[in-house]
């Protein structure tokens, strides 16, 4: 047996140690950043020189237009081939990506996150919308997959996959966002890229059946206030969910995007809860049961349950707040090819799991002053929108960029600093402050965040160092 | 367990006579979007009941959402049985059975270490079960890392969790991680018992101590340190309405609410907030690296290396003592194996064998699988 301050000497030795593998991240990373450099340097060069006065080499015009390419002059595939399409290969950057920090020990029970840097308009294709497993993606086969519905209803129910898709089916277009999306940096930035800081999250097309549609005949009885969703994958993923919300917007669905939902997202079924933390839309779902208590699953108390300052944690803490994100630009896609003048598009998404965009401010000074953006495109509740502002872009200029949403439930994002002074800093979860990219002089675009230094009074308040 | 203390199953006559005389009463517990529309929403945001037949944005056809419709039939008890494994923090659903520290030590010596860690001190991002006295490190709770020397809080099992019926649950379902639901209720019991012992926690007033012997009427008797750690209470009849009230406070959870034309629109941040800076490269350890670039992909190696397939698949284990795992460049140890031939020494490897799931959970073919086995061997000669 150890004793506790060997194991306490341990655990520091532990922190400490994860300190270092972070700050010796930075020697391993700086051959990939000088690559990246050189890349993004010729490509500001050619279009520098495009910009400017012709040069003799392009005064003989350019190739590409002037001479025939081998696509345009020999046939291309017969359609017998790639029956089910996938994207041009010239598109291999525009995938999910991983890293090890986000591994709990290894890669089945982990994340792979979504490029939002590369998407485009309010839907994540299906195969890159994020993916999150606790025992690895679960491959099952539907034909003997059955979904079960059980406890405080009058008459329980067992389900195959056919006898399922014939209840009237809804079709919405939702997010799902990881609620730990951004969790890593409570305690100052840690990802120059956008993919990784807001990237645990992604928005589809969902097609299913309302739960209430089903227990119309089910009879649900009056003390069933909780109701517990289980996977059958190897982690039987379980969480408690509020016959509130059962009764209001949950969904059990089959299809994404037009299509059955892939693997990494619950195939066959996956439970959805739209607006709420991602986790409890539970995949590969095979269990619904009711009961007037609840049941305190390993990842609604161990995990997903937010710790403030005075000790105590939020827990069944359900929605994804406010939220919202400059997306062009952004540390992976930056502004070191724009001219001086030219006018630019300033983009972004907006989303909130408590209701409907209506509205996104941006700043160029880190969210001292705002103005306001326009929203384009759809808008509808708990799903991605999209935002706007055009910009003329002055060489050499230096800006902070951040967003600012409201939605129709009349929450506003707050800065860092109201919500740290509110949540502290190992809340792991739900982090839904203001985000700011600085845009460098040489157009570069880094993840930063503004915020004031914090100390803690006698009785556990946090307030900010030194003001009275 | 089929217990009807909360989760009132009812037998398939049963449910069908039923059926037949319970239309008013169901009709009170339907879903009723209209009166669930008047209370505020549960979570602090908007509800889009349908209206004028739609809901938000969306048209919907009513008559597909106001009349009853059904399909499948009622699982029969010993359906419900087989997957009814959760357990509630009453005991619902907790079995019988009985379990030392001691043997719950040798299970996790041989399932769980090489995971774990030694007295379940975690390691290569797996989580830690224990950081010494759970009642002691309970008070780490309010640690805020505020500054960048400052410790932060501890949650594991002892000092965060508030019901230990979670653990037993979960460790029954969803552990071992590579091979779950193959424990039986004793040897759950056994390493509940024993993950007590390294948290140094007591029942009942008495020291989970090395001979301690944990069955199910003493397991109902444990109190977690941090039972009363979390808000809002979501037990009883109030349960839901005590969530609802609490984020109806924007105060509560960290949120700000504004009437949008009041909205801050200058000098919206504080004096003192200034521009802070990632660290050194920060988290930059992506796969594959960020990239914006359009081009072909690299031709894939087509040559195996077994070097780094040991690296990415076997080395967590093998690579340091206290895994439970023989070490690699272990001449003595590995000689042990090998002399019972090689065909042994891969057929264990291929299907697994005590805390080793098949293949070491590797994405491997048999093939690339051996090579992975000689080079390990080869390093061990």
């Amino acid at each position: 047996m150890k004793t506790t301050d060997n194991l306490i000497k341990e655990k520091i030795v532990d922190i400490k140690k994860s300190q270092q593998d972070l700050d010796s991240l930075d020697t391993k990373s700086s051959s990939v950043d000088r690559r990246d450099f050189l890349a993004k340097t010729a490509a500001l060069s050619v279009t520098a020189l495009a910009g400017t006065s012709l040069l003799a080499s392009e005064e003989a015009g350019d190739p590409r237009i002037l001479e025939p390419q081998e696509w345009g002059t020999k046939w291309g595939d017969p359609i017998t081939k790639n029956l089910y399409g996938m994207p041009s290969k010239y598109e291999h950057n525009v995938t999910r990506r991983y890293t090890k920090l986000l591994a709990s020990g290894n890669f089945r029970a982990s994340i792979a996150v979504t490029p939002i840097q590369e998407s485009s308009g309010i839907i994540t294709p299906n195969g890159l919308f994020f993916s999150r497993s606790h025992g690895g993606v679960a491959h099952i086969d539907p034909n003997e997959h059955r979904l079960m519905i059980t406890g405080l209803v009058e008459k329980p129910l067992v389900l195959t996959m056919k006898q399922l898709k014939r209840y009237p089916s809804v079709t919405r277009v939702h997010f799902i966002e990881c609620p730990a999306n951004g969790g890593q940096e409570w305690r100052g930035p840690q990802y120059n890229s956008l993919q990784f800081a807001k990237g645990f999250m992604s928005c589809a097309e969902w097609t299913g059946v309302y739960i209430k549609d089903i227990l119309k005949d089910l009879g649900l009885k009056p003390e069933a206030k909780w109701m517990l969703a289980e996977g059958g994958d190897s982690s039987k993923m379980g969480r408690t969910i509020p016959v509130d919300k059962v009764l209001d917007d949950a969904m059990i669905v089959w299809g994404q995007n037009g299509e059955a939902l892939r693997p990494e997202q619950g195939y066959p079924i996956r439970l959805l809860v739209p607006g709420w933390e991602g986790n409890l839309s539970v995949k590969w779902l095979r269990r619904l049961d009711f009961a007037s208590e609840p049941w305190y699953c390993k990842e609604e108390t161990s995990k997903y349950t937010v710790l403030k300052p005075n000790g105590k944690a939020v827990q069944h803490f359900y929605a994804n707040e406010v939220n919202s994100t400059v997306t062009s630009p952004s540390p992976e896609i930056d502004w070191t090819d724009l001219k001086d003048g030219d006018v630019v598009e300033i983009e972004g998404l907006a989303w909130s799991g408590m209701g409907t965009i209506t509205g996104v401010d941006i700043s160029f000074d880190g969210g001292k002053t705002y103005k306001e953006a326009s929203l384009k495109g759809l808008v509808l509740p708990k799903c991605w929108t999209r935002w706007s502002y055009m910009h003329t872009y002055k060489k050499g200029e230096e800006l902070l960029l951040t967003s600012r949403a409201m939605d129709d439930a009349g929450y506003i994002q707050p800065t860092i600093d109201q919500e740290v002074l509110k949540v502290g800093v190992e809340a792991v979860y739900h982090r839904n402050a203001v985000e700011t990219w600085k845009v460098e002089k040489d157009g570069k675009v880094t993840h930063v965040e503004i915020r004031s230094p914090y100390e803690r009074k006698e009785n556990g308040e946090l307030v900010i160092e030194g003001k009275a | 367990m089929f217990t009807i203390n909360k989760k009132l199953f009812i037998s398939m006559s049963a449910a069908a006579a039923l059926s037949l005389s319970l239309t008013a009463c169901m009709d009170s517990a339907t879903p009723a979007d209209t009166k669930s529309a008047k209370k505020a929403s549960i979570d602090g945001g908007v509800m889009y009941p349908i209206a004028n037949g739609k809901t938000g944005p969306y048209y919907v056809n009513t008559k597909a959402h106001n009349q009853k419709v059904h399909f499948g039939r009622t699982p029969t008890e010993k359906e419900y049985e087989e997957w009814d494994s959760d357990i509630m923090p009453d005991g619902t659903g907790l079995p019988e059975g009985e379990g030392s520290v001691e043997e719950g030590e040798e299970v996790y010596e041989s399932k769980c270490v090489m995971c774990h860690g030694d007295f379940g001190s975690g390691g290569g991002g797996y989580p830690s079960l224990s950081k010494g006295n759970a009642y002691e490190l309970h008070e780490t709770l309010t640690n805020q890392r505020i500054k960048p020397d400052t410790d932060g809080p501890v949650r594991v099992f002892g000092t965060y969790w508030p019901q230990a019926t979670t653990l037993f649950w979960y460790i029954k379902d969803a552990m071992p991680h590579p091979m779950t639901d193959s424990l039986s209720d004793d040897q759950v019991y056994a390493l509940v018992a024993y993950i007590l012992n390294i948290n140094e926690m007591e029942i009942d007033g008495q020291e989970v101590d090395d001979e301690y012997v944990l069955n199910r009427e003493k397991f109902l008797k444990i109190k977690m340190p941090n039972a009363n750690g979390f808000e809002p209470s979501i037990d009883g009849p109030n349960g839901p309405d005590n969530i609802r009230k609490y984020f109806s406070n924007p105060d509560n959870f960290g949120a700000q609410k504004v009437k949008p034309a009041e909205r801050c629109m200058t000098n919206c941040q504080e004096p003192t907030a200034k521009v802070v800076y990632i660290k050194g490269a920060g988290i930059s350890d992506f796969h594959p690296p960020l990239s914006a670039v359009r081009d072909l992909p690299k031709e894939k190696e087509t040559g195996f290396n077994a070097a780094k397939a040991y690296e990415a698949n076997c080395a967590m284990c093998h690579s340091a003592d206290g895994m439970g795992a023989p070490v690699i460049g272990d001449k003595a140890a590995w000689a042990n194996y090998t002399a019972k031939g090689m065909d042994k020494v891969y057929s264990n490897g291929i299907h697994g064998i005590n805390g080793m799931p098949p293949k070491g959970g590797a994405d491997l073919s048999d093939t690339h699988f051996k090579s992975v086995v000689d080079y390990i061997v080869n390093k061990s000669k």
